[in-house]
């Protein structure tokens, strides 16, 4: 039983720590399509600082991933 | 593949496998996906460099593609970009090359069988990709972090470098030192995390749809990894550039009195002000 407890909060914490990531990956995406829209021609100037932001975003859920795969494997 | 359902089907180790002693080093899968990295750049710098012409071939062109996409991105970074260019596109051609031999047939499923601990049947594949082994990424993350420390005392002083982690107003350093020093190490972690998290992921998730569904669906997630590979070589290597180059800019926000010749081509958002 033990280990159905550890995936069990594997999956918790995967599934929970996706959403915020998720969320703020939506929003950044959203904001480079929308500036790329109204100014066609800045896409050479958005694109590092965009790449860089969903970077950082996502850096959250690979850590909820790191969190599950230390359950699975290591707990 | 053996007949048993479930479980049994997808091979997932977290830590890199050992394949025979060395000595007393163990040699692990993930070091035969290093050295072929190692292997394919040097015969493909080799090869290209041998016979390069001014007005390339087809063939030079496809490998200057990279090499013109990263230096047209880091010149934009800093005056100094001239110093790290090449540290950056070694990093991003190795991730690359790193992350895409996970993705060549035979890679994963091709191995040694072996009985392990539980008297099962395993087998431990021979070549595993370098970027799905966390010992590779944080040696790529210690470089970086080794580099943009190098930058930034190399640009301000050692002095800088010190009041930099200090914080702006001195009185406020006992709280500031150890955040900003927690904020510098959280770099390593997280540039070293993200690539391993993304690729071991990767790895998993096609050992997943292999198992679920053989025929045809894996297709699309392969399609997938190419470009999330890519994706994961130009975010390692952009933020590696962007530490450096903040290390560097750093100095030319705080003073002005001591202009040196980085500065003087960057005007900063601050300067009209003094004007």
């Amino acid at each position: 039983m033990e280990g159905n407890v550890a995936a069990l909060a594997a999956g918790l914490a995967m599934g929970l720590g996706a959403i915020g990531p998720g969320i703020g990956l939506g929003i950044a995406v959203s904001k480079a399509m929308e500036a790329l829209g109204r100014n066609p021609e800045a896409a050479g100037a958005i694109f590092v600082p965009y790449i860089l932001g969903i970077a950082l975003a996502e850096a959250i859920g690979i850590y909820a991933l790191v969190v599950s795969l230390l359950l699975i494997f290591v707990a | 593949m053996p007949e048993e359902e479930g479980e049994s089907l997808i091979h997932v180790a977290i830590e890199a496998e050992e394949l025979f002693q060395l000595g007393p080093l163990s040699f692990t899968n993930s070091m035969v996906g290093a050295l072929l990295t190692s292997l394919l750049l040097g015969l493909a710098a080799w090869y290209i460099t041998r016979r390069s012409s001014l007005v390339p071939g087809r063939l030079q062109s496809a490998f200057e593609l990279p090499v013109e996409l990263m230096s047209g991105i880091v010149s934009a970074s800093s005056s100094r970009w001239r110093g790290y260019v090449g540290l950056i596109l070694g990093f991003f051609l190795t991730i690359l090359v790193a992350n895409w031999i996970g993705l060549l047939p035979g890679v994963g499923t091709i191995g040694i069988t072996h009985i392990d601990a539980s008297g099962h049947e395993a087998v431990i594949p021979i070549v595993r990709p370098a970027s799905a082994d966390l010992n590779f990424t944080l040696g790529l993350a210690l470089v970086a972090f080794v580099m943009f420390v190098y930058w930034g005392i190399k640009a301000n002083g050692p002095s800088g470098y010190l009041k930099e982690l200090l914080g702006e107003p001195l009185y406020m350093a006992p709280l500031m030192f150890p955040i900003n020093l927690i904020s510098e190490f959280s770099r390593l972690i997280s540039l070293s995390m993200r690539l391993f998290g993304n690729v071991f992921a990767g790895e998993v998730l096609l050992a997943t749809m292999i198992a679920l569904a053989p025929i045809l669906i894996p297709a699309v997630f392969l399609g997938l990894e190419v470009l999330f590979g890519f994706v994961q070589a130009l975010v390692f290597a952009l933020l590696a550039m962007t530490y450096i180059a903040t290390a560097i800019a750093e100095h030319h926000t705080t003073d002005h009195g001591e202009a040196d010749a980085a500065g003087a081509d960057h005007p900063t958002a601050a300067e009209p002000a003094h004007a």
